[in-house]
């Protein structure tokens, strides 16, 4: 019992322990090592992250390299097989063109309105620029889907950044190195995105299968009856980590179970697009011309406060002067007509003395007609007894027309 | 039979040929998965490193293995350190099975890399699930194990003509 249990523990430390010839390390030393590597990058220690990032970079131009002659071999009987199928392919292609041409039209319009609809809604329309990368590495391993491309941080690529296959999305990078950027495939199973489907406009989350299609998850069950088969799948932009509007994929219906046939065959890709944002300059742009634009404001404000007030102070010194010029204008027409009273007044008192002289005359007239007619009987003479010319009694008389007074 | 003299240059590239085309599978992926055919994958990986530790094959270095593997973490996208952990718990594993054998035997040692593959990928699988939150297709994993068992004895086959060539 005892000699076993001591052949137990001696192969356990030959595994283990002993280096065998030629080997520089114990195999325990190595695993250790691999699980202090696992920890650090596990807890995204820098100086392991910039490590990977150099094994990173050598390595997929070493794949690349080391996989020519399997993807010529491969390449060779995919363009065999194409050749087989040319004509059939060429007919095909003829008859879809001449659909797509009059659905490029439409969709032309439709863009177009979009972006009007979108300025409407002051949505941002980011200024895009896609560029060309190509697929060095496409091992697929079983459980990860992913390829590796030939663009990094050196071409303005970020974690998130949207890729594309002609106008389809594939996937978004997960992972940037200089020169190079792991592209996360929408078909892998850590891929989530969310579309909207068309016709019924369902918002869902796409998950990748690991194959080339996706499942469908997180749909509302009174939704699900609004779902038709071969309707189309496009990206919904719900969590910004995808640009909205992109088509994805077909749905199908497999026994009550929606799967999405993605647009792009992922097992097929050799070329993509990257879509470079312009987002971060125009950003930088946006906040200098903001800035600017801001400064440029409080000035403007300022002077045109200035200007009002200037304008104000004009508009109060003329008020004012024109007041001053009113004023002298009335105190002048006050003395004119002033002076008309006055000029008034004093004909007013002629005309007033005029028309007592002129009732004095009258009854002088009067006086002087009753007078020829009545002084025989009021005069006084020797044998009358009357009044002496001249003296009021007699124009008392007279004006009584001779007749005697009463008294 | 293949004959080489001892010095010639090609000689000393056979002699180095696993690690060289250890290097290559784990940089091109010996996957095959223009086949489109679901599920199918195999780790030639395992079978190679099992294979010439078994053997005590004096130019398979360990620390080769190691770096084999983080290039193999590097190449699929894998958290670095995992996959070098993998080869290197099958060397461990075989390692002792090479010490507590004294008489070898095919059968034994293809149901102890059954044993081995499938303790590596559980572990693996649970790092990777558990550790780093990766969704991960069980169904992958038990087929990639099944086929990677599967293709250890026409493997071996092959292997031990290589073996017998160095040897004569």
């Amino acid at each position: 019992m005892a000699s076993s249990r001591d052949d137990f523990i001696i192969a356990i430390r030959s595994a283990f322990l002993k280096k065998s010839t030629k080997q520089k390390f114990s195999l325990l030393t190595l695993a250790f090592l691999s699980i202090l590597i696992i920890i650090l990058s596990g807890i995204n220690f820098k100086p392991i992250n910039k490590i990977k990032i150099l094994i990173n970079e050598i390595v997929y131009r070493s794949s690349f390299i080391v996989s020519i002659p399997e993807n010529l071999i491969v390449n060779s009987y995919f363009g065999i097989k194409r050749y087989s199928n040319f004509f059939k392919d060429y007919k095909d292609n003829k008859k879809e063109l001449e659909n797509l041409k009059s659905k490029n039209i439409s969709s032309k319009i439709i863009i177009s309105e979009n972006d009007e609809l979108k300025n409407l809604i002051e949505d941002y329309t980011l200024s895009t620029n896609k560029i060309l990368a190509k697929v060095i590495v496409d091992h697929k391993s079983s459980f990860l889907r992913s390829i590796i491309i030939n663009k990094g941080s050196s071409e303005g690529i970020e974690i998130g950044t949207n890729i594309y296959d002609k106008n389809y999305l594939v996937g978004r990078i997960i992972e940037v190195n200089y020169k190079s950027s792991r592209v996360l495939l929408l078909s892998d199973l850590n891929s989530n995105l969310p579309i909207s489907i068309t016709p019924g406009s369902v918002q869902a989350i796409v998950v990748g299968s690991g194959k080339n299609s996706g499942k469908i998850k997180y749909i509302k069950d009174n939704l699900i009856g609004d779902i038709e088969d071969q309707s189309i799948a496009y990206t919904s932009g719900t969590g910004a980590i995808f640009k909205s509007g992109i088509p994805v994929g077909k749905i199908i219906n497999d026994k009550n179970k929606f799967l999405i046939d993605f647009f792009s065959d992922f097992d097929q890709l050799k070329y993509v697009f990257v879509e470079i944002k312009n987002k971060k300059e125009a950003n930088n742009q946006t906040k200098t011309e903001s800035n600017n634009l801001r400064n440029k404001a409080i000035s403007t404000t300022e002077l045109i406060k200035l200007d009002l007030l200037n304008d104000q102070v004009k508009i109060l010194d003329e008020s004012n002067s024109r007041f001053i010029r009113e004023n002298q204008l009335l105190k002048s027409t006050i003395d004119e007509l002033n002076n008309k009273i006055f000029v008034s007044q004093g004909e007013a008192e002629d005309k007033k003395k005029k028309t007592i002289q002129n009732d004095i005359d009258k009854k002088e007239l009067e006086f002087l007609k009753l007078n020829l007619i009545y002084s025989s009987k009021c005069l006084r003479t020797v044998f009358k007894k009357g009044y002496k010319v001249g003296t009021p009694e007699y124009k008392e008389c007279i004006l009584r027309k001779g007749k005697k007074s009463n008294d | 039979m293949i004959r080489f003299e001892k010095q010639n240059y090609i000689y000393k590239i056979y002699t180095w040929l696993p690690i060289i085309v250890l290097f290559v599978s784990v940089l091109n992926e010996f996957d095959l998965n223009y086949l489109n055919i679901d599920y199918f994958s195999f780790n030639f990986p395992f079978i190679l490193i099992f294979y010439f530790t078994l053997k005590e094959y004096n130019k398979f270095d360990y620390l080769l293995v190691f770096a084999t593997g983080l290039i193999n973490d590097t190449v699929i996208g894998l958290p670095l350190g995992i996959s070098s952990l993998s080869y290197i718990l099958v060397c461990i594993f075989a390692s002792y099975l090479r010490n507590i054998t004294i008489r070898p035997h095919l059968i034994k040692d293809w149901f102890y890399f059954l044993f081995v593959i499938s303790l590596i990928n559980s572990i693996n699988y649970s790092i990777l699930f558990l550790f780093f939150s990766y969704d991960l297709d069980i169904m992958f994993y038990i087929i990639n194990n099944l086929l990677t068992f599967l293709l250890y004895i026409p493997s071996s086959f092959f292997l031990n003509y290589y073996i017998k060539a160095i040897n004569d």
